[in-house]
């Protein structure tokens, strides 16, 4: 089974890119896209995906708290906060609503390397799963 | 305000015919004339009327225009009427000195010269009609100031959220696509390689620079998770950039505050820290954040450096040498109804800002 990503970002640049650099790895796919926090929260109930890549300043509500109601649905489903606004209190605050990992948009390097890490030794076999999924990717 | 906006005149005698003679005396200078023919009917006028000249008799029945003049100057609201004694009695130095003291401005002698009158009277209604349009003039710059630096707040959160929404996105597409590039670097052969290298690095400093600017211009953490969090990621790229070392002690139980406060709090805070780097040579600062007993909350900045020039102690003057910086924070407090006060001196500058808060309207984050 392929690992599903869900992406939330309101630049569309953005999630072209992710969806390129995420794409390169034959074993991942991105199940959906989202402009907006509301929007992702819907699609993470719909989509079940096995990691959620999210920004953190977007219109409406913002990445923590879209981390935060997504954590009260499916809180093993890793999610990896990817923004301008990277520091250590904003990470603090991620770690809080469950956020697994805060990467910087402007060194995007080592997010494919961090993924890989979040979801274990082989990345064919996603470590980490929605309990609540029983949709098949 | 019109220039010639009328001033009311309160001329206060027991006894009717020397109103009616002031009355006549003052008619020309086209004021409005009250009378009062007791210190209580005058206190009455006072308390209704904003007064700008108090003519009256020294020698009445009941209260005396020595006991009226202490009576009218122990409300605030009076401290600047022109008060202008007549007497035909009490005439010594001692008298006359007494009637000073309790802030007359002028002390006559009966006969009364009626010209000298006319002409003292005007003197001091027209400072009157001035000072009133000073102050409605400082009201107005007031206010203008005050939505000056909310227009300021509000342009420099459009900007930075331009520089987010438009530059962000195309430096974070740019770093991915070299992050996609830079694994086939074994392909590309060392030159390719190389250059690849080097425009990595050109991505991550215009990012830095980009990102200074904008956190700069409006701290992206305000407004998304609250003012600690905002202050603390300032004080960390603020010593990173001046290499002067910030401590940072900010009470948790804050929460979150109404926004015109957080921004206020912020820019104070920053004005500060600005100063420091740029005037007091320290290479420390302290911010320390919390409430005070009396529902305050208390922001204070510290530094160790060499004080302000022209400081000594308590008070320093908004609008003095140290540009707009100062008279900005004193503006932004007084739209909170809060205080500014600076101590300096030649171990250093502590800026203290106190803001009331009405704890029902915070939430916490």
């Amino acid at each position: 089974m392929r690992t599903r990503f869900l992406i939330v970002d309101d630049s569309e640049l953005v999630r072209k890119s992710l969806r390129t650099v995420l794409q390169a790895n034959p074993e991942w796919e991105i199940c959906g896209e989202a402009p907006d926090g509301e929007a992702g929260v819907k699609l993470f109930k719909e989509l079940h995906p096995n990691v959620v890549i999210l920004d953190f300043q977007m219109p409406g509500i913002n990445g923590i708290e879209t981390a935060r109601r997504m954590s009260e649905i499916a809180p093993a489903v890793p999610i990896v906060l990817f923004t301008q606004h990277a520091s250590t209190d904003l990470e603090k605050h991620a770690r809080e609503v469950g956020i697994r990992s805060v990467v910087s948009k402007t060194n995007a390097f080592p997010m494919v390397g961090m993924i890989q890490a979040l979801l274990g030794p082989t990345d064919s076999e996603p470590a980490t799963t929605d309990p609540g999924s029983s949709k098949k990717g | 305000m019109r220039e010639q906006e009328k001033v009311n005149i309160l001329m206060v005698d027991d006894q009717p015919g020397k109103l009616v003679t002031y009355e006549a005396i003052l008619g020309e200078l086209n004021e409005n004339l009250i009378k009062a023919r007791s210190g209580k009917e005058a206190l009455d006028h006072l308390l209704r009327t904003d007064i700008a000249v108090v003519l009256m008799d020294v020698s009445m029945p009941e209260l005396d225009g020595f006991q009226l003049a202490d009576m009218i100057r122990q409300h605030p609201r009076f401290q600047k009427i022109a008060i202008i004694f007549i007497s035909a009695v009490h005439l010594t130095d001692v008298d006359r000195l007494n009637a000073y003291q309790r802030g007359a401005v002028e002390y006559i002698a009966v006969p009364i010269v009626p010209e000298l009158l006319r002409a003292k009277v005007r003197v001091f209604a027209d400072l009157h009609r001035k000072t009133r349009q000073l102050e409605m003039l400082n009201r107005d710059l007031r206010s203008l100031s005050a939505r000056l630096l909310a227009m300021q707040d509000e342009e420099r959160r459009r900007i930075a959220r331009d520089l987010h929404d438009g530059i962000g996105p195309l430096i974070a597409a740019l770093s991915m696509n070299n992050g996609m590039l830079a694994q086939q670097t074994k392909t590309l052969g060392p030159e390719v390689a190389e250059v690849l290298h080097q425009s990595n690095q050109l991505v991550e400093q215009l990012s830095k620079e980009t990102r200074t600017i904008s956190h700069l211009l409006h701290p992206p953490l305000l407004d998304e998770i609250g003012l600690l969090p905002a202050i603390k990621m300032f004080a960390e790229g603020f010593a990173e950039r001046s290499s002067v070392k910030v401590a940072v002690e900010l009470s948790p139980d804050i929460g979150r505050l109404p926004p015109n406060v957080e921004i206020s709090i912020f820019r104070i805070v920053q004005e500060c820290l600005t100063n420091v780097y740029r005037h007091s040579g320290s290479k420390t600062a302290q911010i320390k954040i919390s409430h005070t007993p009396d529902k305050l909350l208390s922001v204070q900045v510290c530094d160790e450096g060499k004080g302000m020039a022209g400081s000594n102690g308590a008070s320093t003057a908004a609008g003095s040498s140290h540009g707009v910086g100062l008279s900005g924070m004193r503006e932004r407090l007084r739209e909170l109804g809060g205080t500014l006060e600076i101590q300096s001196g030649e171990k250093g500058t502590t800026v203290i800002a106190a803001v009331p808060v009405n704890k029902t309207t915070m939430k916490s984050v």
